[in-house]
């Protein structure tokens, strides 16, 4: 793509890229808001664009999702987001496919990190797309019946669904080569998801990652409720990223209404996600530490952990900053005598992470087990639109908090660290930098905090409408496309965390390590298993 | 390592049990735990003493939940509230366990593992059901893909409500259960 200046917006040379490149394939396109653009194509042509913006133009795929407007117009229609970072220009391009022959040339196949997107697709709407090179069901477990697909409007639930699962895994065959099966049920306090191992003595061939145990059918449940009520599901998609799902979802209705948050509750959101962000990453070094037995760096990091979450119950009546975050804006006043108190607590907590920091890496024990360990190479993460904490650990300068700026993020200051090894000592020692980073981005806020009002009223919404809230959770990319049926309610809400780009990331970061080392390489992703089940 | 530890220690909180300080006059939104942690730790040392003979293994059965009664039960089993020193802990196996801590509404999907995992636990066992969605299905009761609560599944018998329930509002919930337990011996007895 040329670009040119004259046009206001990166969008509209974006527009204008494609309309040189691909011709007649743009059959329509229409400018939703400042750095969105739609565009519409055929079916037949969608995954040469998609590639195309992905590969050539350095696009990130973020999500891909199908609804059905069968009733409406005999068809069902696919949008695909890519962001195109560094600038603040997003395309969304669409693709109707018709009723009677629900199939279209598989975007995957061109763009893997439409896989699992495309795979659950398939799944939920029944759309199929041909040539997907791993066209096994992503959620469906083979217990569903045939044409049991959840997001059709028509859906109801089949009298002989059988639950019990039953799957295929890729074969590896050899001598010598043993297969592992760990979970769904784990040993300790975590989710539940079916690791697959293929071995050969310690190392590990191939690893499949089988999920969808969690999935309680949020986004069938939001067909038709109100939008309080699908911000409660909104934050319930996860309980670690609980405050970002409220975050992206009032952001794709305040995008849709085109109402603009007051400044004081803008400020007040950077700081709850800093919070969050703070309380992950303190987690997620707790656990590596804890993986490689350093007892001293798990408990110093959980009492952190704990500590910042006994302070956001404090100042925000809730442990995960649940019911802080509506529609125009918050819900908690921040004032001066808790905006300082809340510094005081966070100078320790900074003074502490150094110390832990610098003495973890210190120690041979320690360090021994992270370098090296778990290699997510840059051009893997790039394939499959990895973002986040392991996407910057692996060189991607991706944050959604500068590329498609939200909240108050536009007017702060904050560096974007990054390391090019792509190992779990890159994850560690990265998580250490971006608390530094969330701490200085609070820091900048106390005692300077906006003045005005907390929420901005919504006013009339408009019916048939839709928007989509862009955020960078503490594991990275995270977006929630929101549409409005006439009446006022939820028509479609769909959802994409990082943790659903990330699997299949961590499961090519695994092949060539050591079994006992699978754990340790986990944790230091740290991905959620609601956040991507739904 | 030194280093690491005279700061915690200095302060007083190698195990993390210093309180937040919070100045008088600041305005606070939390609620005031039951009791203080020690106060219920202490309690429950000498229930789980008297029924478990000091010791209560628990297996966690995380089933369809969105991950945040899991991180309040390892905040549980961490520094500050560290349920260990009172002789309660998780272990890695149903088969070494006393009873399950189970958090969500039982997913449909999950539904026969969490069968299976029960029936590796030794009878008589406990099941406590921990958070709304555990209790009875809580803000997703009404998907066709979960069921409403555990007691669908198997037999509860304790309940802890809260979205997600604080750690010391759990602990005050294990310590009432294992009264109750104490009631129930009794009534066996006699």
């Amino acid at each position: 793509m040329t670009l040119e200046s004259g046009e206001l917006f990166p969008v509209d040379r974006a527009l204008r890229g494609l309309r040189e490149r691909f011709g007649e394939a743009v059959l329509d396109a229409d400018r939703v808001s400042l750095r969105e653009q739609v565009v519409v194509v055929p079916s037949a042509r969608l995954a040469e664009v998609v590639e195309a913006v992905t590969r050539e133009w350095g696009g990130t795929l973020l999500t891909l999702f199908g609804i059905d407007e069968r009733a409406q117009a005999g068809r069902y229609r696919i949008h695909v987001m890519c962001s195109l970072a560094p600038q603040d220009a997003v395309l969304t391009f669409v693709a109707g496919v018709p009723e009677h022959a629900p199939r279209y040339p598989s975007v995957a196949a061109r763009v893997p990190a439409a896989l699992w997107l495309e795979r659950e697709l398939a799944d939920m709407l029944g759309v199929t797309p041909d040539g997907h090179p791993d066209p096994r069901p992503l959620v469906a477990h083979a217990g569903w019946p045939a044409a049991t697909h959840p997001l059709r409007r028509d859906f109801s639930p089949p009298a002989d669904w059988q639950w019990a699962p039953r799957f295929a895994t890729p074969q590896v065959e050899g001598e010598g080569v043993f297969e592992i099966p760990v979970g769904p049920i784990h040993a300790g306090i975590i989710e539940p998801g079916h690791f697959r191992f293929a071995s050969m003595g310690e190392s590990v061939l191939q690893l499949d990652v089988r999920l969808g145990w969690t999935w309680r059918g949020l986004e069938k449940s939001a067909e038709g409720a109100s939008l309080s009520r699908g911000l409660e599901l909104a934050e319930r998609v996860c309980g670690m990223c609980a405050l970002h799902h409220a975050l992206a979802y009032c952001g794709a209705i305040e995008e849709l209404a085109g109402v603009q948050v007051p400044p004081r509750a803008r400020a007040i959101r950077v700081l709850l996600a800093e919070l969050e962000r703070l309380v992950n990453h303190l987690g997620d070094m707790a656990g590596i530490l804890n993986d490689v037995a350093w007892v001293v760096g798990w408990a110093e990091c959980m009492r952190l952990k704990e500590r910042l979450q006994q302070a956001n119950d404090v100042l925000f009546g809730h442990r995960f900053l649940r019911g802080t975050c509506v529609p125009g804006g918050v819900t908690r006043e921040v004032d001066d005598t808790q905006q300082l108190w809340l510094r005081s607590v966070l100078a320790d907590v900074r003074a502490d992470v150094v110390t832990v920091q610098r003495l973890a890496l210190a120690e041979p024990s320690v360090v021994d087990r992270l370098a090296g360990a778990g290699v997510l190479s840059r051009e893997v993460a790039e394939d499959l639109g990895a973002t986040g904490t392991a996407a910057r650990a692996s060189g991607r300068t991706l944050d959604l908090r500068r590329d498609h700026p939200y909240a108050l993020y536009r007017e702060l200051d904050f560096a974007i660290p990054t390391r090019s090894a792509g190992d779990v000592r890159a994850r560690f020692e990265l998580r250490g930098d971006e608390i530094h980073e969330s701490l200085n981005l609070i820091d900048q806020l106390v005692h300077r905090l906006p003045g005005g009002p907390l929420v901005q009223h919504l006013g009339e919404l408009p019916a048939g409408r839709w928007g989509c809230g862009l955020v960078e959770s503490a594991r990275g990319a995270l977006t929630h496309w929101l549409h409005l049926a006439p009446d006022g309610r939820i028509a479609d809400w769909r959802v994409r965390s990082a943790s659903h780009a990330l699997w299949p990331a961590l499961a090519q970061s695994v092949p060539g390590n050591i079994v006992p080392d699978f754990p340790l390489i986990n944790k230091s992703f740290n991905l959620c298993y609601g956040c991507c089940d739904k | 390592m030194w280093d690491l530890l005279q700061g915690p220690l200095q302060r007083g909180v190698l195990a993390g049990r210093a309180a937040l300080s919070i100045p008088t006059g600041m305005a606070v939104a939390a609620s005031e735990p039951p009791l203080p942690p020690e106060v219920m730790g202490e309690a429950l040392r000498s229930e789980v003493r008297r029924l478990f003979r000091g010791s209560l293994q628990l297996r966690q059965l995380s089933a369809g939940s969105c991950n945040g009664c899991e991180s309040e039960l390892q905040a549980l089993f961490a520094p500050f509230h560290d349920l260990q020193r009172y002789g309660i802990d998780i272990v890695a196996s149903p088969r070494h366990a006393d009873g399950l801590l189970v958090t969500g509404p039982v997913s449909r999907q999950l539904e026969e593992a969490v069968r299976m995992t029960d029936e590796a636990v030794p009878r008589p066992r406990l099941v406590i059901a921990v958070g709304d969605c555990a209790c009875d299905g809580g803000f997703c009761r009404d998907s066709f893909a979960v069921h409403r609560g555990v007691a669908e599944v198997l037999p509860v018998d304790v309940r802890i409500p809260g979205c997600p329930p604080r750690p010391p509002e759990i602990l005050e919930a294990l310590l009432m259960a294992l009264g109750r337990l104490a009631v129930r011996a009794g009534v066996a007895r006699a």
